[in-house]
């Protein structure tokens, strides 16, 4: 593989060499280096909420059931047969107590472990040959929850997923616990997209510079009144922990009157303010700040807008969560979901959810002229000339590197992380600063699964010893998932 | 002399379309959601009529009338005539794609729950008229080479007077652009028309997309 300190040295200086938004050996690094270790978004406890729903998602190639087992416990587990290796669940969605593998019949509880295993006595002579106890479908080596929201890792010693977030979490709160419930989620759409992964990243991590350009059309038609020029450097743009995004300004109010602004009816802001810290409150009711997109590295996105649903002046927020599943260097698979506050009244989810079909996912008319940027942005970056061409990523530096506009004070901004108004590409720069830090990490190496050999029971890929299971006979009559 | 034709079976196909149940049949009061445009999160202003009884003859004028409706309908969205278009959707109209999921045999469902692609009234439909109109909706500029192919038309009575209800399948090949193939969007539709004024007009639209993961960057199209 071709040494890519040069790229990484160019990026850090805020120089993007272009071709890394469709190179091969890029990409080849980003599986290894980056997806191997880094918390990946692959749904919401709201999507498997009773015990036996499950839902099958992917981090990169692997596919995984993602379910609630009968204890209620979230799972995720490798999709693939112990014995000949067939994907065991091919649906993409359901409810099953048990998954029983059509190639030859294995069976397994939704807790993973190993029931049914036709004629062991005769074809293995039973556990003198194949040990059945103990085995189960393999586990994703990290599973973690924040706000219900699931994470898979690749690397079983990844950092706590809190710590991974580090202080974005303190924004990831205004899109998914906006009451004690948090969030349900629905979707997602999913479509594929001929542009890098990274490119919708870094687009909602911070291009508010975009803005007035890509979507003057849905200001013209009366969508949407905020994202005239001049309203989106007023916005402030935060980094904190693994995450960034952008803001918009509110005119002048307190709490109530600016959420008010944005949509929210006021039994909704009366469980915002028993559910936010008073730092969260302040970065909206004093700072006068609305989060808008934003990006937790690598692929996680969100955006939060309030346009216009029917033909009167009010405005219906709603809040969107996607995720930028790379396929190819050229190719991205996009998750996008619509999300709403649990408790929130059956009236605003409906408009709410209007709101987002309108604007964003697979027909949004704010992401159709966003990805008509991304697939030509991905065409042109193919080619030679795109390898001599560094592409300035420095939007608000000088070239000494001080600030152009100085970050906010702590009055000026409650939020944790560094803030500051103006045009700016200094998440963008973060995000890729991540990126780097793993694109120079070398990957450790992963341990592997025994499955029923002559070893001390099964092991994950962290080299731990699964759980032992109980031997089961299939209980006749349950529900059992033979997609 | 053409009820003694043999007719098409009522298929899985359309099945899918109106109910998850095998037969189709009216359920005008909506009591128990079971149209996939009554089980919409935003299908709750929909008309309810349903289709009655089998596909109508080939050379019934209702079926003719419904027919030549939908390839000059086809011609309109070939040419992004997106105003002329609009005039033909009643003011009451649903449209609706549901997003298609990949679910056991016996599941009882092939769509998201709560999740559609399009789901809309006549404001947004006519909204996203409104954009492609504007001079800055760029994803349409330049334009697509769009061509819907129509076919599969069979026309039913339905259980109200002055409407029709009409399925077909549609396939619509995009392309934009010199460096990318040309993309496709499979579905099959249920259209309910109605007789306003002397004219037939869209009332609602149910699209099923053969795609659970759509191949195309956007859907900046109408189906
Ligand atoms: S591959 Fe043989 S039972 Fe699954
Ligand atoms: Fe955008």
């Amino acid at each position: 593989m071709t040494d890519q300190t040069g790229v990484i040295g160019d990026v850090r200086r805020g120089m993007i060499p272009a071709h890394v938004y469709n190179d091969r050996e890029i990409f080849e690094l980003e599986k290894e280096r980056v997806f191997s270790r880094a918390w990946v978004f692959v749904g919401h406890e709201s999507e498997i909420a009773q015990p036996g729903d499950y839902v099958v998602r992917r981090v990169l190639e692997d596919s995984f059931i993602v379910t609630r087992d009968e204890q209620g416990e979230i799972r995720a587990h490798f999709n693939m047969c112990l014995h000949r290796g067939m994907q065991v669940c091919r649906a993409e969605v359901g409810n099953a107590s048990h998954f029983r593998c059509p190639y030859h019949g294995w069976s397994y509880r939704n807790d993973g472990r190993i029931v049914g295993l036709p004629f062991h006595k005769d074809a293995y002579g039973g556990e003198a040959g194949f040990k059945r106890k103990g085995q189960r479908l393999l586990p994703a080596p990290n599973l973690a929850t924040y706000n219900g929201m699931i994470f898979l890792s690749m690397d079983p010693d990844a950092p706590p997923l809190e710590e991974f977030l580090g202080d974005f979490r303190f924004y990831l709160d205004y899109y998914t616990k906006q009451s004690a419930s948090g969030i349900e989620l629905r979707g997602p759409q999913r479509w594929r997209v001929k542009a890098n992964w990274k490119i919708g990243a870094e687009n909602f991590a911070g291009d508010m510079y975009h803005t007035p350009q890509t979507h003057t059309s849905v200001v013209e038609i009366g969508l949407f009144r905020e994202p005239k020029a001049e309203k989106r450097k007023d916005g402030a743009t935060y980094w904190a922990g693994a995450g960034g995004g952008t803001t918009y300004k509110l005119p002048e109010g307190d709490l109530d009157e600016r959420l008010r602004y944005v949509g929210y009816p006021q039994e909704m802001i009366e469980r915002m303010k028993e559910q936010w810290s008073d730092d969260q409150l302040r970065v909206i009711g004093d700072d006068g700040f609305m989060i808008s997109a934003a990006s937790v590295y690598p692929n996680l996105s969100f955006v939060h807008n309030w346009p216009r649903v029917a033909e009167s002046d009010d405005v219906l927020p709603f809040v969107s969560i996607r995720q930028w599943q790379p396929i190819s260097e050229d190719e991205t698979e996009v998750l996008s979901w619509f999300a709403v506050d649990a408790e929130a009244p059956e009236e605003f989810k409906a408009l709410s959810y209007k709101a987002y079909l309108m604007c964003f996912g697979s027909t949004g008319m704010f992401e159709q002229d966003d990805v008509e940027n991304w697939v030509s942005l991905t065409n042109t970056a193919a080619g030679s000339m795109a390898r001599r061409l560094l592409l300035n990523s420095r939007m608000g530096i000088l070239e000494d590197d001080r600030p152009v506009v100085p970050p906010l004070g702590p009055d000026a901004f409650h939020g944790p992380g560094e803030a500051r108004t103006g045009y700016s590409e200094y998440n963008q720069r973060a995000l890729l600063n991540h990126w780097a830090d793993d694109l120079e990490k070398p990957p450790s190496k992963a341990a592997t699964l025994e499955v029923g050999g002559p070893g001390e029971g099964a092991q994950d890929a962290a080299g731990r010893t699964s759980a032992n299971a109980d031997q089961i006979s299939l209980p006749a009559g349950e529900a059992v998932a033979q997609a | 002399m053409s009820t003694d034709l043999p007719v098409a079976p009522a298929s899985a196909a359309v099945a899918a379309i109106t109910a998850p149940e095998s037969v189709p049949a009216g359920n005008p009061t909506g009591t128990v959601p079971r149209t996939l445009s009554e089980q919409s999160a935003l299908g709750g202003h929909a008309s309810r009529v349903q289709r009655v009884g089998r596909s109508l003859p080939f050379d019934d004028p209702r079926h003719l009338q419904a027919h030549h409706w939908l390839v000059d309908e086809a011609w309109l969205l070939d040419a992004q005539a997106y105003e002329d278009w609009l005039d033909l959707i009643t003011e009451d109209v649903h449209y609706l794609m549901p997003v298609r999921v990949t679910t056991a045999l016996g599941a009882g469902y092939d769509t998201a729950r709560g999740m559609a692609h399009f789901d809309e009234d006549k404001y947004s439909l006519s909204r996203r008229v409104a954009r492609f109109l504007t001079e800055h909706a760029w994803t349409e500029d330049p334009p697509s080479r769009l061509r819907h192919h129509l076919s599969n038309v069979r026309t039913f009575q339905a259980d109200a007077p002055d409407h029709l209800v009409v399925e077909s399948a549609t396939l619509l090949f995009r392309n934009r652009g010199d460096v990318r193939e040309g993309s496709f969007v499979s579905a099959g539709r249920e259209d309910l028309l109605r007789l306003v004024d002397g004219r037939w007009k869209l009332a609602r639209r149910v699209i099923m997309v053969d795609d659970s993961v759509m191949r195309m960057q956007n859907l900046a199209i109408f189906l």
